[in-house]
């Protein structure tokens, strides 16, 4: 790819009392879903409020879209290309979805009202919330909920897209639904994706970035994530004690990832068992898989 | 499935515990209450109350403080507690909301503790709170009990209403929390709660019943009465607000949906207990009780021992027969000084209260007209020991109390010189028992009845008699005593008498026989 | 000039939906309660004096304070944390909308008591508007120093808790004085200082910030 960066950070630091969120990341983001995996306290969160200028660095330097969003007018010509779906989305819960939406986008400058609408009404029927868009939030089952801050995230159509955990606690078809949103969402921008989910960066992202205890451990595409466990995953009747990690499929057989014994029957390895070997290392966060 | 399991899986039983929910509100409670006692307001009115209170303690101004009447000390530590009682109201109260607030309660309200449960381990929380306050009530009093000088009998439901009042607070806190879920709804109910007192008490003045229905009735007086004339229903105060507690409780129990039949017992008995209680403390002062009082304030004797000590006679009520010695010194020492008869004439020191009508306010006590007696308050230590020695010199100057209050001529230097030279330090006891705390002009000195006028000319004479050495005044008092004891000897003759130089710009005689 | 058009059409664009986002219920408990307590002097007979409608006109300005503390809550904050419309704007605008509605009520409020009865209004307005002032920069210096969306529930409580332990000090410092106490009139420099103090200080703390912890930023240097 040879087109400019979204993003690019060097450097980005940040502490909170003695532990590092963030310890000295560098990243670049281009067009397209990169994928951000890690354990819980990996710093995900942080850098996403750190690029969606939510919270500002204690060191290092970044540029959105070629803006410095460490000084005040670059941070808001930064938020006025970004668009970012926070972990734990409030909201107004007596606004109706569209209002809700609509108030978003008058805080992202969208003054001329019909047009704002229509870019409202746009954003809703991305989501497929076009139906209820009339019903107070406090009536929308927690998916709608998501989809409604999806949307405001949507709006203006941003050039990058931050989106923290969007899947957690949805049902699996709205899953699919939403996967199927961020996939259209990232055909013509940015989306930086965090998330727990392997599944949803296998299938989604061209990118992938493993954060570990506030570092970049892995940046590459899946398939070079994938590529790490290259014949480092087997199959046997046991336990094996000197796997990595190690569990009993349906079939009744053991899959193991880490380092093979001699002669073993070789899997097809996952994403997930890369992952897991990029965490080789952090044997809490390994062990408590 | 055709794959043999070698090897059965590991079920792990799950631990048979019981329903064991007492057990398990009470270890909720016990973790609530380790939250409670780490909230900052908590941990700082603490910090507030356990300073004031050895402010209380140490304090070295109040020499009265080294003669505590122990039942007005114990409910002297009830206000202190006010402060812990708002604290634990705050802070209970957001503690109860915390789950709503942080979203958890869907998933709380599921779990095996019922919603009632968790809001009465919210309100046991307090109890180590109370505990603390009544920790420091009890040091307090204790402290002050321990004093030599500490005389009277304290009461166990005086020094628990602090601790019960935090307490009640606590349980209105959950209260609150449960029938307005709203996070505003404490501090305003606070805010509102407390104009609403002002405006209903100041509505209905002053009746005894709706005075006890506050949390705390604090009658302060600076005349003490002896325990048992007191009446104040401070038992009977303590069940209506362990009862009103309980109440409270059951009622937040209630409404987050407790239904079972011990709550319902309960709430039967603490309103029971609650109803009982402000029976028991609605009657005003019965009248057995306003003529005891009046008995004891006109003819003390009867309810007094008597001893007698060298040439005097002490005589107190039971629970200040401690202080009797305290009064000896003062009066031995004066005798010693005085001349003439005076020196060996037998006084006999009566203590005495004040027409008592409630137990709030000062009322001023009566001089005695029987020749020779003195009245003692029932204070001592600080500004009233200089302040007795003005009556114990005035009466053997003038006879007997009434006649002081007629007293406006040169014979004021004379009683006071004898009142001030008994002391320690006399020239700060001068300048303490009159009423302004100044060493020039005219100014009234107090005493334990009638206080004693000065004119600026007496003033100057008796402080420069007090700047002299002590035996050489004494020697010329005893040598001129009947002259100085005598209403017709003027200022200019006193001075002249006791040595002191005449004013540069004449005399003004009689200046405190103006009124 | 386009740029005073844009900025005006932004606001005359936010200020509808601003005003349904306001924390109406609290706010109106606050408001209801201050203008019905001053309202009791009123309608309980019976000489009363002007120690009394002092209490409850000093009620009635803890009780506004205390739902002035709630103000800058905003449920959705982590989702309008990263929109280009700054801070400072949007809790100004908040503050306009609520300010002419306190002032009603304050004023309602002081003439709900009786004429004469009624202690100085300009020291009492003072007292009001400081308490006022102290809340509205507590909460802002909670939406500065913290990442709750709500924190107006803890910022009332310190801010009741700070009032109470106010009136538990010694006399020559302390703020709520007797109309009959000579030493009014310095008390309310006192007020006066503490209204100075606060209004910048709650002004600096409105924006949000763009460098995180300067000091530490400088060691790591």
């Amino acid at each position: 790819m040879t087109t400019a960066p979204t993003v690019s950070a060097s450097g980005l630091t940040l502490r909170y009392g003695g532990t590092a969120a963030l310890d000295d990341v560098s990243l670049r983001l281009r067009e397209g879903i990169t994928g951000l995996i890690g354990p819980n306290g990996a710093g995900k969160t942080t850098l996403l409020r750190v690029l969606a200028t939510a919270v500002p660095a204690d060191r290092g330097a970044f540029a959105v879209l070629g803006h410095d969003p460490g000084t005040t007018a670059g941070r808001q010509e930064a938020r006025r290309r970004l668009g970012y779906l926070p972990q734990n989305p409030g909201f107004h819960l007596d606004f109706t979805a569209f209002s809700f939406v609509d108030y978003v986008a008058i805080l992202k400058e969208l003054t001329d009202r019909a047009a704002r609408h229509r870019e409202v009404r746009r954003v809703l029927e991305a989501v497929d919330l076009s139906d209820v868009r009339g019903k107070r939030i406090k009536r929308l089952s927690g998916g709608m909920r998501q989809r409604v801050a999806l949307a405001a995230a949507l709006l203006g159509d941003p050039g990058l897209l931050l989106l923290d955990e969007p899947t957690v606690g949805l049902d699996p078809e709205q899953r699919m639904r939403f996967r199927e949103l961020i996939a259209q969402a990232g055909e013509s921008r940015t989306v930086l994706l965090s998330t727990h989910q392997t599944e949803d960066v296998a299938m989604l992202c061209h990118r992938v970035i493993v954060m570990v205890r506030g570092r970049i451990h892995f940046e590459g595409t899946p398939a070079e994530l994938t590529a790490r466990a290259a014949g480092r995953v087997w199959s046997s009747a046991e336990r094996d004690p000197g796997a990595r990690a190690g569990w009993r499929t349906g079939l009744g057989t053991f899959r193991n990832v880490g380092d093979p014994p001699r002669g073993a029957a070789l899997l097809e390895p996952t994403l997930e068992d890369g992952y897991l070997l990029v965490l080789d290392g952090e044997p809490a966060e390994v062990a408590s898989l | 499935m055709s794959t043999v399991i070698d090897k059965a899986p590991t079920v792990f039983a799950p631990v048979e515990t019981g329903r064991r929910p007492a057990a398990a509100v009470l270890a909720l409670a016990r973790f609530e209450a380790r939250e409670l006692l780490v909230q900052i307001p908590v941990f700082f009115f603490l910090l507030v109350y356990v300073g004031t209170t050895a402010w209380k303690l140490f304090s070295p101004r109040e020499d009265m403080n080294n003669y505590p009447i122990l039942h007005d000390v114990d409910r002297a530590t009830q206000p202190g507690t006010l402060l812990l009682a708002v604290a634990a109201f705050i802070c209970v109260n957001v503690a109860a909301l915390r789950s709503r607030r942080h979203g958890t309660d869907r998933h709380f309200d599921v779990l095996v503790l019922e919603p009632w449960r968790r809001t009465v381990a919210h309100a046991l929380s307090v109890v180590p709170l109370a505990a603390v306050t009544a920790l420091g009530a009890a040091i307090e009093f204790g402290w002050a009990a321990l004093k030599p000088g500490a005389v009277g009998h304290g009461s166990v439901a005086e020094l628990a209403t602090g601790p019960l009042v935090v307490l009640l607070s606590g349980v209105l806190g959950v209260l609150i929390a449960r029938l307005c879920p709203r996070l505003a709804g404490g501090p305003l109910v606070v805010v509102v709660g407390f104009a609403t007192l002002m405006v209903v008490s100041s509505v209905v003045g002053q009746t005894h019943w709706l005075t006890w229905l506050h949390p705390v009735v604090s009658e302060t007086s600076n005349n003490p009465i002896p325990s048992d004339l007191l009446g104040r229903p401070a038992a009977w105060h303590a069940l209506y607000l362990v009862g009103l507690s309980a109440v409270l409780l059951c009622v937040a129990a209630l409404v987050s949906g407790g239904r079972t039949r011990l709550l319902k017992a309960i709430t039967v008995v603490a309103l029971g207990a609650m109803v009982t209680g402000i029976a028991g403390q609605s009657p005003g002062d019965d009248a057995a009780l306003i003529t005891a009082r009046t008995k004891a304030s006109s003819t003390p004797a009867a309810f007094q021992s008597c001893v007698a000590h060298g040439r005097s006679t002490y005589c107190s009520f039971p629970e200040w027969t401690g202080w009797r010695d305290d009064w000896e010194k003062v009066v031995d020492r004066i005798q010693d000084l005085a001349g003439g008869g005076a020196g060996g004439a037998p006084l006999t020191i009566r203590q005495r209260i004040p027409v008592v009508h409630q137990l709030e306010g000062d009322a001023a006590i009566e001089p005695l007209h029987t020749p020779g007696e003195v009245t003692a308050g029932t204070r001592w230590g600080g500004n009233r020991v200089p302040e007795f020695a003005v009556g114990v010199a005035s009466v053997l100057v003038a006879g007997d109390e009434q006649a002081v209050s007629k007293m406006c001529d040169a014979r004021v230097v004379t009683v006071m010189w004898l009142a001030m030279a008994a002391q320690d330090d006399p020239m700060t006891a001068f300048r303490h028992v009159r009423l302004d705390d100044s060493l020039s002009g005219s100014a009234v000195a107090l005493a334990p009845t009638n206080p004693v006028g000065m004119s600026a000319e007496q003033t100057r004479i008796v402080r420069a008699l007090l700047g002299r050495p002590l035996y050489g005044v004494t020697a010329r008092v005893k040598a001129h005593w009947t002259e100085l004891t005598s209403p017709r000897t003027s200022e200019a003759r006193v001075a002249e008498l006791l040595g002191v130089p005449a004013a540069k710009n004449g005399t003004g005689a009689g200046e405190s026989c103006q009124k | 000039m386009p740029e005073v058009g844009a900025a005006y059409a932004r606001v005359r664009a936010l200020l509808p939906p601003l005003w349904r986002a306001l924390p109406w219920r609290v706010l109106g408990a606050a408001g209801g309660s201050a203008t019905a307590l001053p309202a009791l002097a009123r309608l309980v007979s019976g000489g009363h004096d002007t120690a009394f409608a002092l209490i409850l006109l000093r009620s009635a300005e803890v009780a506004l304070a205390l739902g002035l503390a709630f103000l800058l809550d905003d449920p959705a904050r982590h989702i309008t944390v990263a929109v280009p419309t700054r801070r400072v704007l949007r809790n100004g605008l908040r503050l306009a909308l609520v300010v002419p509605l306190v002032l009603l009520c304050w004023t309602v409020a002081l003439l709900l008591v009786p004429g004469e009865i009624r202690p100085p209004a300009g020291d009492v307005g003072l007292e009001a508007a400081a308490l006022a002032a102290l809340a509205l920069t507590g909460a802002a210096a909670a939406v500065r120093f913290t990442d709750e969306p709500q924190p107006g529930a803890v910022v009332a409580a310190t801010l009741l808790a700070v009032t109470v332990l106010e009136t538990l000090l010694p006399e020559r410092c302390t703020l709520f004085v007797d109309v009959a106490d000579p030493g009014w009139a310095a008390a309310h420099q006192r007020w006066a200082v503490l209204l100075l103090l606060t209004v910048p200080m709650g002004a600096a703390l409105l924006p949000e910030r763009i460098r995180r912890r300067r000091a530490l930023a400088w060691t790591h240097r």
